[in-house]
């Protein structure tokens, strides 16, 4: 009886709103990842960041995870006919992207307050935009919408904040903490550091994972890295994950 | 050339499949006999003929007036079903079906579809023929046995013995024909086109060019109707805006494959609201570059919805789409990598400048790369 209602009641949706209107978790599609040709690939457990979903990089300062968001920036660059900042503090220097070899004529940065910078986001992603890095909060009204936008475009969106408020956090599919555990020296000069990245949510695979990464400074637009992000054997690789941030 | 020919019946019979089996003539009293069935010809009766005589022969047969309405739907219908098979399609509403298949990687298989789809749009096995152009296709069709091909692959060899009647000459150049002896397409194809030009003027030498397997003609590709709607139906009527746009969106998503098949844009847009009271309410636009995907429909469309007061609960939702457009340029988004058009972005980058002014979205462009200076080492220009 009960599964003759609910049979019903599921036709009565897919008559009213349409057959993609309800669809079983089965016939939905797997997860596209797009690969970024870095570590976080196995760390989301899906050989690369989710398309369509927030993928968060956080932890204090002087961790690490701006200069690999703008590894990740510069590789969409080369890959992507469009990826944008979105820059609400407009602090982004395209200087420090340099040394990551980017493709600059692909390359836009969105220059808002905090409030439009949600809608410039969420415009874009409809649009169809390949990358948005998010260099700060997006106010939570908008964060439905941006979802929304990136999920029907598949566009990656990347976020890098100190610590997100618990919209951003609930929103988010994939969040990765950085947390600094030493500085790296090279001939007496500080050249890059060693940071323990850790899974702290997935929604697109198992929450599991924890490397060691040594991540290079850039040192000048003369000597592009190859490599700027390394990552460092493990024991401890496959450890278990701390649970969610929120 | 690599030409199949699928032979059916005539389709202002096709459209009676009830009377098959049994003699049926068409054609408008005080005129021609337009159309006869297998089964009307043994009595003597031919199309052409007058109808008064083919009634006189074939007392028994059923009499149907033409439609030619509905013999150019279902022409339609067949070309439609044929489209994606071939480059180049033509259909006849005499019951002939063409298909380029040159280029086709896997011609047999384009073939075996067609005659599946013939056979379900007529409900009779077609005949058919392989040549290198239309008329050998044509006359190796009617050679065939239903649902069986004959293959030509020398024209001028396989038409030579064949009656000339098989060309498309009046009944006086027929017997003119059959005067000067060339009562085989192989006497036809031996004189030469100019001496048969001066006795039956241009037909003359198209019929050598013919009887040759010289092919002169050409196929006249059929193109789908550049013309697009989709519509839902509401019972009991919706007010919810929320509603409203998820059906939209699932319109828009079933136009939009629509499109994709057709290699189409749309470059005007139309929703039509049907009221449960009232006048229904409709909006257009014309769009500067063709919309051709989901999320493009679904942005203009999206945001009318939005701004719109309805009157009354709504019992109908109308999006059509007028003017379509070739969007072959389109394919230009397989060099952009995985994201969407650049004409999309930048509507979206103008619309955002059109709000907050130029300055909000920039690209950095290397200027004093060197200079110790940052606001130096590049500089912004507006998107």
């Amino acid at each position: 009886m009960q599964a003759t209602q609910l049979e019903h009641a599921i036709s009565t949706i897919r008559v009213r709103f349409g057959s993609q209107a309800l669809t079983r978790a089965g016939e939905l599609p797997p997860p596209q990842p797009w690969p970024s040709s870095t570590p976080l690939d196995r760390l989301s457990g899906i050989e690369g960041l989710p398309r369509g979903r927030l993928t968060l990089l956080t932890g204090s300062g002087t961790s690490g995870k701006l200069t690999l968001a703008l590894n990740l920036l510069a590789a969409a660059t080369r890959e992507f006919a469009h990826a944008v900042v979105i820059d609400p503090r407009g602090d982004f220097d395209p200087w420090s992207l340099s040394p990551f070899d980017p493709e600059l004529s692909s390359l836009s940065v969105v220059r808002l307050d905090p409030e439009p910078s949600g809608e410039a986001a969420t415009a874009l992603a409809r649009a169809g935009a390949g990358f948005i890095l998010l260099m700060g909060e997006i106010p939570e009204p908008w964060l439905g919408p941006l979802e929304a936008s990136a999920n029907r475009s598949g566009t990656v969106l990347v976020g890098v904040v100190d610590a997100p408020g618990r919209a951003l956090a609930h929103a988010s599919s994939l969040s990765l903490g950085f947390s600094r555990i030493d500085w790296v020296w090279d001939r007496g000069e500080l050249v890059g550091l060693r940071t323990i990245t850790r899974c702290l949510k997935n929604r697109v695979a198992p929450p599991l994972g924890e490397s060691e990464l040594e991540i290079r400074y850039p040192l000048g637009p003369q000597l592009p890295f190859s490599t700027p992000v390394i990552e460092v054997p493990l024991e401890k690789a496959e450890m278990e994950c701390v649970s969610a941030v929120v | 050339m690599r030409v199949c020919c699928g032979l059916t019946r005539h389709l202002e019979l096709a459209k009676r499949t009830d009377l098959y089996g049994s003699p049926v003539i068409v054609g408008r009293w005080d005129d021609h006999v337009i159309a006869a069935s297998e089964e009307a010809l043994p009595f003597g009766v031919a199309p052409g003929m007058p109808l008064r005589q083919a009634e006189h022969l074939c007392p028994q047969a059923t009499f149907l007036s033409p439609d030619p309405e509905a013999a150019a739907r279902l022409r339609e219908l067949i070309s439609s079903a044929l489209y994606d098979l071939a480059p180049v399609v033509e259909v006849k509403v005499e019951g002939i079906a063409w298909l380029d298949v040159s280029g086709v990687v896997r011609p047999g298989d384009s073939i075996r579809e067609a005659r599946r789809r013939l056979r379900t749009a007529i409900g009779r096995e077609p005949r058919l023929g392989v040549g290198p152009g239309p008329f050998s296709a044509r006359v190796a069709a009617t050679r065939a046995r239903p649902g069986r091909v004959v293959q030509v692959e020398d024209a001028r060899a396989f038409l030579a013995p064949l009656p000339s009647r098989e060309l498309a000459l009046d009944t006086e150049q027929l017997e003119r024909l059959d005067l000067l002896g060339l009562r085989t397409l192989g006497a036809v194809a031996a004189i030469g086109p100019r001496e048969l030009e001066s006795q039956l003027g241009r037909e003359g030498r198209h019929a050598v060019l013919l009887a040759r397997g010289a092919e002169p003609d050409e196929l006249t590709p059929w193109r789908p109707p550049q013309f697009s709607s989709a519509h839902r139906q509401f019972e009991p009527p919706i007010e919810d805006r929320e509603a409203l746009l998820f059906v939209s969106r699932a319109l828009c998503g079933d136009l939009a494959d629509e499109l994709g098949l057709r290699g189409a844009g749309a470059k005007r847009v139309r929703m039509r609201l049907v009221y449960e009271s009232g006048d229904p309410e409709e909006r257009s636009s014309i769009v500067r570059h063709p919309l051709s995907s989901a999320a493009e429909l679904f942005g203009l469309i999206g945001g009318w919805i939005k701004e719109w007061q309805p009157r009354a609960p709504i019992t109908e939702l109308w999006i059509e789409l007028p003017v379509l457009e070739t969007a072959g340029r389109r394919q230009l988004r397989l060099w952009a990598g995985n994201d969407g058009t650049s004409e999309e972005v930048a509507a979206a980058v103008e619309r955002l400048q059109e709000r907050h002014g130029a300055l909000v979205v920039l690209k950095p462009r290397p200027a004093f790369i060197s200079s110790p200076l940052s606001d130096q080492r590049f500089e912004w220009v507006s998107s």
